[in-house]
């Protein structure tokens, strides 16, 4: 089994077990591309919204590994690995032969009462074009149980039973990498065609009519024989995350798919599961005991250490650490550390919470301030009144949110009561680590990681990382700009282990509004150096600005301390401008210049859910030729975070990360450095909070 | 192979280093491989996962006796969803709330015996606006229930119901050893959107809802309650 979807396996495994909600309506299935549609060929249908899919699919001697997702309603995309074995059949030369390929999907119309679901399809749309297509098909239902599609096909979906090339002829594609916009639906159109029989909600019946005449593993490397157009196949739906199917393709060969499906916006346990919050604490009615409300107890000595200290120990049941407490007889600040709960807004009503057990009767107002990294990232303001009020009302989420304010942290008071156990404080931890740079290649190991708190803003931190298993194929660059990338192979090669990073970061609130990072040392594996960024992101704006100034010198590739091997060093730098468009798309746009000393700009679009799920997609384009880049064209890739607690249903804030960059270069090469600052601070911002902040009564 | 190799390994990795450390973040992978083979050996075993029941002593009768002896109100929740029955003590009461827990750390809150909030299930009720007794007596008068929750990506959700009761008629019923004299009343609420249906049913014994059997959220379905000790 292929170690991805090992991984993904025992993800959907551990919500699998847990008993799942009844099978949604399915919208569309995959075919064995990774794509919505038939057996081989698409279909005018999508996914349901959000839908996250890892698809195998082995076809006698080609195997097909695609990462897809509905990134929303009408649009889709997929990024694929390829592999063709036996490629030496009838040439010499390499036994095996792979591909990434990238595409996009647009539905048109949605299916209505007469009119079909309309889709068009860009299949490989950046690539050398090897699997390049580009398609329109229509889907529509007939009762409950049948869907019928047609579509027309160009590129290899056109290759067979062509009807003409209705807008002209197909050039060569040149350079790869770009997006070959102009061999789109150029050349043979040819018509598919195919019918999806629901037997049952497990079982679906396939047959298709195929357009693509697979000349290249035919005709060319003679690895598949094509002795008929008809394809004929049987799905499974094992549970909602799996399905299996099994087909006859072509006449001659059989294929096998598996499709680890995923909804982020489904948690399978429902909610958070996790023992539920302590009661808010009434106080007496004022009028039955005025002497609870006096204020006298704010004289006394030693008031704010016993306060903090049964705060601490409420609060550390929940993961959260009290950085200082400053009080009047009448308001209360907290400044919170959270370290486990993934909802910022649960975390904030825990603390509430406890502060009501806490506090004498006398203070009414609760400041409760998140720490990120040593700097408040905002504060959050609550009436003590209004959580006892509230507590057991009817739409309580809603009402509370109407009387909470949210506004900049501002400084600690200069009376507030610090914890001299929180600092300085060394943490470290051993842990094995999945490391992929494809979807089927990488490497596990152990990294070993320490972290001093020494003072608040003040982390010394590094890692170091012991390969144990690796499948990454050695190559040795080619590029002609500086390689500040492309030497990977020989950074995991000669490095391991390898010291990841050693750094000293300074994290600061220097006004309203601003934030700033310095970090300084082996900041990255393969480059050293001073790194400083500047934020301003007000707590309820969309739009957020940024700028960093790295200077770096390339380390060497035994991952040890020195730089003698690569003579490099380079001022780069961005200014960025971050957007939140609302339901959870982060627009994102960094202009400078990069590693290799190339300038230019990356836009990134994320989308982010409530519960911890991201998944996004970046390209960079600079005055770096498509010819000097490489195979890839410019750099561009997808990025991928699935929060652990949507598989455990339990508060952790840790989750599972991925990269790809599908034939990445030199060009376009920013520096990896820790603890980018909008990322962490956002999610105490409005923006941040408020499309979960029903947790804060959790 | 080498693919079956790099798995094979990182599974070893996974399951034997849980991973070591004095920073106390839990290392999840580590929980999902070791919830995966419990349940594994507890479905080989021919048994749920969840816990054994404890073992029960001899008569209801003895039972309340036992129950008793904690001199507090107790309350009998038991649930289908979940699998399990259990006695539960009062955690809070303020305002004609109480709020009742289990040892694990979850919690039901009733105003007046009405079910208003859960907490810790997983597929919680986040609040509700729901009837009080004297609303449920009067038979065959409409009003509205609102239940509000998270959806499954953390986003609140609220669905509203137009509901009526109807008495059944007056039924004698055994809670634990102990008969009682009660007025049974079905409440029947349909949602003017979106389809749907519940139907809870409460037995009134004087002042209070002695037994009842109340809906919580898609997931959990009903769950039935019976107050033992006052």
């Amino acid at each position: 089994m292929q170690p991805t979807s090992r991984l993904f396996a025992l993800l959907a495994l551990g919500t699998a077990l847990v008993s799942a909600p009844a099978l949604a309506e399915m919208s569309g299935t995959l075919n064995l591309n990774g794509a919505t549609g038939l057996i081989d060929m698409p279909s005018g249908d999508a996914q349901k919204d959000a839908t996250f899919s890892f698809s195998t699919a082995l076809i006698g001697p080609v195997s097909r590994a695609t990462l897809s997702f509905q990134f929303s309603e009408r649009l889709s995309g997929s990024f694929r690995f390829q592999t063709w074995r036996d490629w030496d059949t009838l040439i010499p030369g390499d036994s095996e032969e792979s591909d990434r390929s990238i595409d996009l999907r647009y539905q048109v119309l949605k299916e209505g009462k007469i009119a079909p679901a309309l889709t068009i399809g860009l299949q490989d749309l950046t690539g050398q074009g090897l699997f390049a297509s580009e398609y329109v098909a229509a889907t529509k239902t007939f009762g409950d149980k049948v869907k019928v599609t047609a579509g027309l096909g160009w590129g290899r979906l056109g290759s067979d039973g062509g009807i003409g090339s209705p807008f002209g002829s197909r050039p060569p594609v040149d350079p790869t990498g770009v997006p070959n916009a102009d061999q789109w639906f150029r050349g043979e159109a040819a018509p598919f065609a195919g019918v999806e029989y629901k037997v049952n909600d497990n079982w679906t019946l396939k047959a298709e009519y195929s357009s693509d005449a697979y000349v290249l593993e035919d005709a060319e490397r003679g690895l598949i024989e094509r002795d008929s157009p008809f394809n004929f196949g049987v799905e499974y739906q094992r549970n909602p995350y799996m399905r299996f199917g099994a087909y006859s393709l072509y006449g001659s060969e059989f294929a096998l798919a598996f499709h680890i499906i995923l909804d982020p916006k489904s948690r399978a346990t429902g909610g958070i599961v996790g023992k539920a919050p302590v009661p808010v604490k009434a106080r007496p009615a004022r009028a039955a005991d005025p002497e609870a409300y006096d204020s006298g107890w704010v004289s006394q000595p030693d008031a704010g250490p016993i306060l903090r200290q049964n705060l601490a120990k409420r609060l550390a049941k929940d993961g959260i650490a009290v950085e200082n407490l400053a009080y009047t007889a009448d308001t209360v600040q907290v400044r919170i550390r959270n370290g486990r709960i993934d909802a910022g807004s649960q975390a904030i009503g825990r603390t509430a919470r406890a502060l009501s057990h806490v506090m004498p009767a006398s203070v009414e107002v609760f400041e409760i301030v998140p720490v990120v990294n040593g700097i408040g990232a905002s504060k959050v303001t609550i009436r003590r009144s209004d959580l006892e009020a509230l507590e057991y009302t009817a739409d309580n989420a809603t009402l509370l949110r109407e009387r909470v304010t949210v506004t900049d942290a501002g400084p600690a008071p200069a009376w507030s009561l610090g914890d001299e156990d929180l600092y300085p404080k060394f943490r470290w931890s051993l842990r094995p680590v999945v490391r992929l740079s494809e979807p089927m290649e990488g490497d596990i190991g152990l990294r070993l990681s320490a972290n001093y708190d020494m003072a608040p803003g003040w982390v010394l931190s590094g890692s170091i990382y012991k390969e144990l298993v690796s499948n990454r194929e050695a190559s040795a660059s080619t590029s002609t700009l500086p390689h500040v990338r492309t030497d990977g192979s020989r950074y995991n090669e000669f490095g391991d282990p390898a010291l990841e990073k050693l750094t000293l970061a300074w994290f600061a609130r220097p006004a309203d509004s601003l934030y700033s990072r310095v970090s300084v040392g082996y900041l990255e594996r393969m480059h050293a150096g001073v790194s400083g960024e500047l934020l301003w992101k007000p707590v309820d704006s969309q739009l957020a600005l940024g700028a960093e100034v790295n200077y770096t010198k390339q380390r060497d590739t035994d991952g040890g301390l020195g730089f003698g091997e690569y003579d490099y060093d380079i001022v780069t730098g961005h200014v960025s401008a971050y957007y939140d468009f609302g339901n959870g798309y982060l627009g994102q746009l960094d202009v400078g210049r990069y590693l290799a000393g190339d300038v230019g700009a990356t836009m990134s679009v994320d989308r982010v859910f409530a519960n911890g799920w991201r998944v996004g997609a970046f390209a960079t384009v600079t005055d770096v030729s498509a010819e000097d880049f490489g195979e890839g064209g410019f750099d561009k890739g997808i990025r991928l975070t699935i929060p652990f607690n949507w598989a455990l249903g339990t508060d952790t804030r840790r989750g599972f990360d991925l990269n790809f960059r599908p034939n990445g270069g030199d060009g376009g090469a920013r520096l990896n450095v820790d603890d980018r600052l909008y990322q962490s601070i956002r999610e105490y911002h409005t923006d941040g909070l408020d499309p979960d902040w029903g947790r804060v009564w959790r | 192979m080498k693919h079956l190799k790099l798995a094979l390994a990182g599974l070893a990795a996974f399951s034997v280093l849980a991973g070591c450390g004095n920073d106390k973040t839990p290392n999840p992978m580590a929980a999902a491989v070791g919830a995966v083979a419990k349940t594994g050996m507890a479905k080989l075993k021919g048994q749920s996962a969840e816990a054994a029941p404890a073992a029960q002593p001899a008569s209801p009768k003895d039972l309340r006796a036992e129950l008793a002896k904690a001199g507090q109100p107790i309350l009998l929740v038991s649930s289908t969803a979940l699998g399990q029955t259990g006695f539960l003590t009062v955690s809070d009461a303020k305002g004609g709330v109480l709020t009742w827990a289990t040892p694990d750390g979850a919690t039901f809150s009733q105003r007046d015996g009405v079910l208003i909030q859960t907490r810790g299930l997983g597929f919680d009720l986040m609040s509700a606006q729901v009837p009080s007794v004297g609303q449920l007596r009067q038979v065959g008068t409409p009003y509205q229930r609102v239940y509000f929750f998270l959806g499954p990506d953390d986003q609140g959700t609220r669905r509203t119901y137009d509901c009526v009761t109807a008495s059944v008629g007056t039924e004698s019923i055994e809670v634990l050893g102990r008969t009682h004299a009660t007025t049974r009343l079905t409440e029947t609420c349909t949602r003017s959107s979106g389809g749907g249906k519940v139907t809870n049913e409460f037995w009134i014994d004087g002042a209070m809802i002695r037994q009842s059997r109340q809906w919580v959220s898609a997931g959990l379905g009903y769950i039935d309650f019976a107050r033992v000790i006052d």
